[in-house]
């Protein structure tokens, strides 16, 4: 008889003497997974729609009057003296009303009687990709204020800012859930193999005296906590899958959903989430196994 | 542990003092050489130190003085899987059995064999010889807390043997059999024996020594004394 052998038919007899506490626990496993994938899920794709509209990100830098050639060279120079920027755009007070106007569509009569230099001049400052976090973009706005003969800057400050709030408070629910999933998992399989140990004393102690060595004893209590990682893990995850196809045809079509594309986890942060569950259930095994085998 | 101690010595005690807390003296000085391929009988009144000596053998007690070496090592010095080793070479017939009474008999026979990875046909074939020549064949899928004391005991023996240990450890193995059952339990060690096994038998059982012509020592209040010197056959 080799070793696994012996081991895999000494772990299959746990699991079986003490399914209804191992089914619990595999219970609580899937379920810590599942709101920390969830979370995790949501986190990921906020990231991307930022990315996407971090694309889109630029500053509008209203200026008193119209800038001539002089003093257009003159504000591209300060405004690359703060930073590399993609592009610098110069907007005449004719070419805003024109826009204006485009935007109108059919409503643009409204304009007739307005005269065409009634908007002020521009500048559209394009940042570079990098410019992520929101104290960067606040950073260069006021830079881009404190200009000579600057009225105002506007990049949306409001719905940005509101955004940014929105993933970081994201990012601190996917970290409680990340902490709950650890707790949970490293708790519940320690848990339920000291239930094993304790229940099954007589049988070990009699193991160790006809000659069962240590890894004999200890590596199908080791084996139990990956199966749990691994069976809750991808219950989890499985479960997480089957909600995002739901969600998915449930609110197909036009809608506040269709206007951002939701992807689900790349395989390899699938594998990661379950090889991470794995360990931690392993490492609760194995404090378990430390705390009350005494070999 | 594939050879012996010096001289062809299985077990070698020197000065071996076992104290139990607060102050009960359960062997004093005690010093025993025993060869390979001995058989030994223990004797002594309930009590006397018996037990205490096979678990200080068996390594499940640590002297409080003293040496103690099984095949050469001081057993209470060996440690993990040298341990384990050793202890796979020793049998071991527990006074309160200690059986898995939720298994089967099979099941506790053939543990000794499985933590040795025997191979599984091995280990069955085994464990039906042992179960005939202890007339316990109609018990083999009966769980041993349904047995008997008297076959619990042989369930025990069964176990102590099937691994064909080096050195048997056996403490009181007649302790609830009839006449004919004890023969039969007698039979067996005298077949390990005689395949070379040193047999250590801690008893009180009159009936199992009296015409035997091995040595016999005998444990008053901790200290041993010689019975009878064993004859070389």
């Amino acid at each position: 008889m080799s070793f696994w052998f012996a081991v895999l038919r000494q772990a299959g007899r746990n699991l079986r003497q003490t399914w209804p506490s191992q089914f619990m626990t595999l219970l609580t496993v899937s379920l810590s997974v599942l709101i920390f994938a969830f979370f995790f899920l949501v986190y990921n794709n906020m990231l991307n729609v930022g990315d996407k509209l971090g694309d889109d990100l630029r500053l509008i830098v209203y200026l008193e009057e119209e800038p001539g050639p002089e003093m257009q060279a003159q504000l591209k120079r300060k405004i690359l003296a703060f930073d590399e920027v993609d592009e610098i755009r110069f907007i005449s007070k004719t070419d805003a009303y024109q826009r204006f106007s485009e935007q109108l569509g059919e409503n643009r009569d409204v304009l007739d009687d307005m005269p065409q230099d009634f908007l002020p001049a521009s500048v559209e400052v394009v940042p570079l990709k990098n410019l992520s976090s929101l104290s960067q973009v606040k950073n260069f706005s006021d830079y881009l204020s404190k200009l000579p003969g600057t009225i105002k800057v506007q990049y949306g400050q409001d719905w940005i800012e509101r955004f940014y709030y929105f993933t970081r408070l994201l990012s601190i629910i996917v970290l409680l859930s990340g902490g709950l999933l650890i707790l949970t998992s490293v708790f519940m399989v320690s848990y339920t193999i000291r239930l094993t140990i304790l229940g099954r004393q007589a049988e070990l102690e009699l193991l160790k005296l006809v000659g069962a060595t240590n890894n004999y004893i200890r590596t199908p209590f080791l084996l139990e906590g990956l199966l749990q990682g691994l069976i809750g893990s991808t219950a989890g995850i499985l479960s997480l899958y089957g909600l995002f196809h739901w969600v998915e045809l449930k609110f197909a079509g036009p809608g506040i959903l269709s206007i951002f594309e939701f992807t689900f986890f790349h395989p390899q942060t699938v594998v990661t989430i379950i090889a991470i569950s794995i360990v931690l259930c392993a490492v609760g095994s194995y404090s378990s196994m430390q705390k009350f085998l005494r070999i | 542990m594939t050879g012996h101690g010096e001289n062809g010595t299985m077990i070698e005690m020197i000065k071996v003092t076992k104290t139990y807390p607060p102050d009960v003296k359960a062997l004093s000085d005690v010093s025993l050489s025993i060869t390979t391929g001995e058989m030994f009988f223990l004797i002594g009144m309930s009590g006397a130190g018996k037990t205490t000596l096979l678990k200080l053998l068996c390594n499940m007690e640590t002297p409080s003085n003293g040496l103690i070496e099984v095949a050469g090592k001081d057993i209470h010095r060996v440690k993990g899987r040298h341990l384990a080793r050793l202890r796979q070479k020793i049998g071991v017939a527990y006074q309160d059995f200690k059986l898995l009474t939720d298994r089967t008999v099979a099941e506790n026979v053939a543990i000794s064999m499985e933590v040795s990875y025997k191979k599984p046909q091995l280990i069955k074939k085994r464990v039906k010889d042992l179960l005939e020549q202890l007339a316990l064949s109609d018990k083999h899928n009966t769980v041993t807390g349904e047995l008997s004391r008297g076959e619990q005991q042989r369930v025990a023996l069964a176990r102590a043997v099937a691994n064909s240990p080096t050195l048997i450890l056996v403490d009181e193995p007649t302790g609830n059999l009839d006449a004919g059952t004890t023969e039969k339990v007698m039979q067996l060690l005298t077949k390990c024996n005689n395949s070379g096994a040193t047999v250590v038998i801690a008893t009180h059982d009159h009936s199992i020594y009296r015409n035997t012509h091995h040595r016999i020592m005998e444990l008053r209040y901790g200290k041993l004394h010689l019975v009878r010197e064993g004859m070389v056959s």
